[in-house]
């Protein structure tokens, strides 16, 4: 008799990764439905739901979306992380970075704003935005006076 | 009424005793049938399209990767389920369909467990085990999202279907590609150098994808199913569940 068997299980799909080679250049907007290895550099957005590893000296130059994200290498772009976010001493992020747990070794960069989810502190939020907004206007303020002068 | 079509090579005689062990068994299992001699200019698609007409309900393939791939890349716009009887030492895809070289693959054919396959396609061909592009100055686009280039470069692209694919590293062990089912993967590496006897790799990229154009100014090489030709613009693609195929419990998929 026939035996019918439409939806075979797959046993190593979880295991497929995306690599991006070390002397392979992407451009375009990259998105991936599993682990994303980024060892060469890309020029366009990065998505993806599940992890994704930026080695050192890779180089993305937009913004990222990851389920999760260990980087070692560079970031121009911001970074919104759904779970955790670690960035390892050789890490240099340029741009904003939204997370829920941050992990920073000693000797990583970041120039930018860090948002993190979970904040349970009434009103901080709105507070420290107002302030940092204050500082920046004063700051704006004194460096076109410093010009002026 | 079941049509096996025999590879060529099967005629050596240190094949007899052996074809003849398969046939006793197929006969047992009640599942014997007409038998067809593949020549090197057979029309794969016309003999079992003939054969359909003539009452065929099952094809199998008789043979190793080539033979398999040579058959299917013909005939996987026929409408009927293929079964395969792997012999010889050349059967990787086997494996991946989970089915034993020599006599005991007539077990799995006879329990005619079925499933649809995805099938590669481009420019007007199908391709089943694997395509192949030697390193050349190409670009590649994936899905009319990305593209792919070397900063160093020539770039070799495999793209495999069923058949696994073996690169050999020079520093760490070789990496193993095994295909599955439901996208194609594209593997590229680029050259990084000349070395003695050969070029030097870099460390390749690993895609999987659904379409794929791969240019280029000068003509390349495309190896698929064991055909040459040349070419300066490709596209190639997922067939979806487009061949039946029975398979063995074991298959990687």
């Amino acid at each position: 008799m026939d035996t019918e068997y439409t939806s075979p299980t797959p046993s190593h799909h979880d295991d497929v990764e995306t690599v991006v080679g070390p002397s392979v250049h992407v451009e375009g907007d990259f998105a991936s439905e599993g682990n994303i290895l980024v060892k060469g550099s890309v020029s366009g957005n990065v998505k993806t739901s599940k992890l994704l590893t930026v080695e050192k000296g890779a180089q993305i130059l937009a913004n990222v979306r990851a389920g999760s994200a260990h980087v070692s290498g560079n970031i121009k772009g911001n970074v919104k992380v759904e779970e955790k976010l670690e960035l390892s001493s050789s890490a240099q992020i340029l741009g904003d970075i939204t997370c829920s747990i941050l992990v920073v070794e000693p000797g990583a960069l970041v120039q930018g704003k860090v948002m993190m989810n979970g904040v349970s502190i009434e009103g901080g939020e709105d507070s420290l935005s107002q302030r940092s907004s204050s500082r920046t206007r004063r700051a704006v303020k004194q460096e076109e006076q410093e010009d002026l002068n | 009424m079941y049509l096996y079509l025999y590879d060529n090579f099967l005629r050596s005689r240190k094949y007899d005793s052996l074809l003849s062990t398969i046939e006793t068994r197929l006969t047992d299992f009640g599942i014997a049938g007409k038998i067809i001699r593949l020549q090197h200019l057979t029309n794969a698609e016309t003999v079992i399209n003939e054969e359909i007409r003539r009452g065929a309900t099952t094809i199998v393939i008789v043979g190793d990767d080539k033979t398999f791939g040579n058959v299917l890349s013909k005939a996987a716009v026929c409408d009927v389920p293929f079964g395969f009887l792997p012999i010889g030492s050349d059967n990787s895809i086997a494996a991946v369909l989970g089915i034993p070289v020599g006599v005991e693959a007539c077990d799995v054919l006879s329990r005619r467990r079925k499933v649809k396959l995805d099938v590669g396609w481009f420019n007007n061909r199908y391709f089943v085990s694997r395509l192949h592009i030697p390193p050349s100055d190409i670009t590649v686009e994936y899905d009319e999202q990305f593209k792919v280039s070397s900063t160093k470069g020539k770039i070799e692209l495999v793209v495999c279907n069923l058949q696994p694919y073996t690169w050999k590293s020079r520093k760490s062990q070789d990496i193993v590609v095994h295909p599955q089912d439901g996208k194609l993967e594209a593997f590229l590496r680029p050259v990084v150098g000349k070395g003695v006897i050969k070029e030097k790799y870099d460390d390749p990229s690993i895609f999987p994808f659904e379409e794929m154009v791969v240019t280029s100014r000068k003509p390349f090489v495309v190896e698929a199913d064991g055909k040459e030709s040349k070419e300066t613009k490709i596209t190639i693609k997922l067939a979806k569940k487009r061949i039946e195929m029975i398979v063995g419990r074991e298959r990687k998929f």
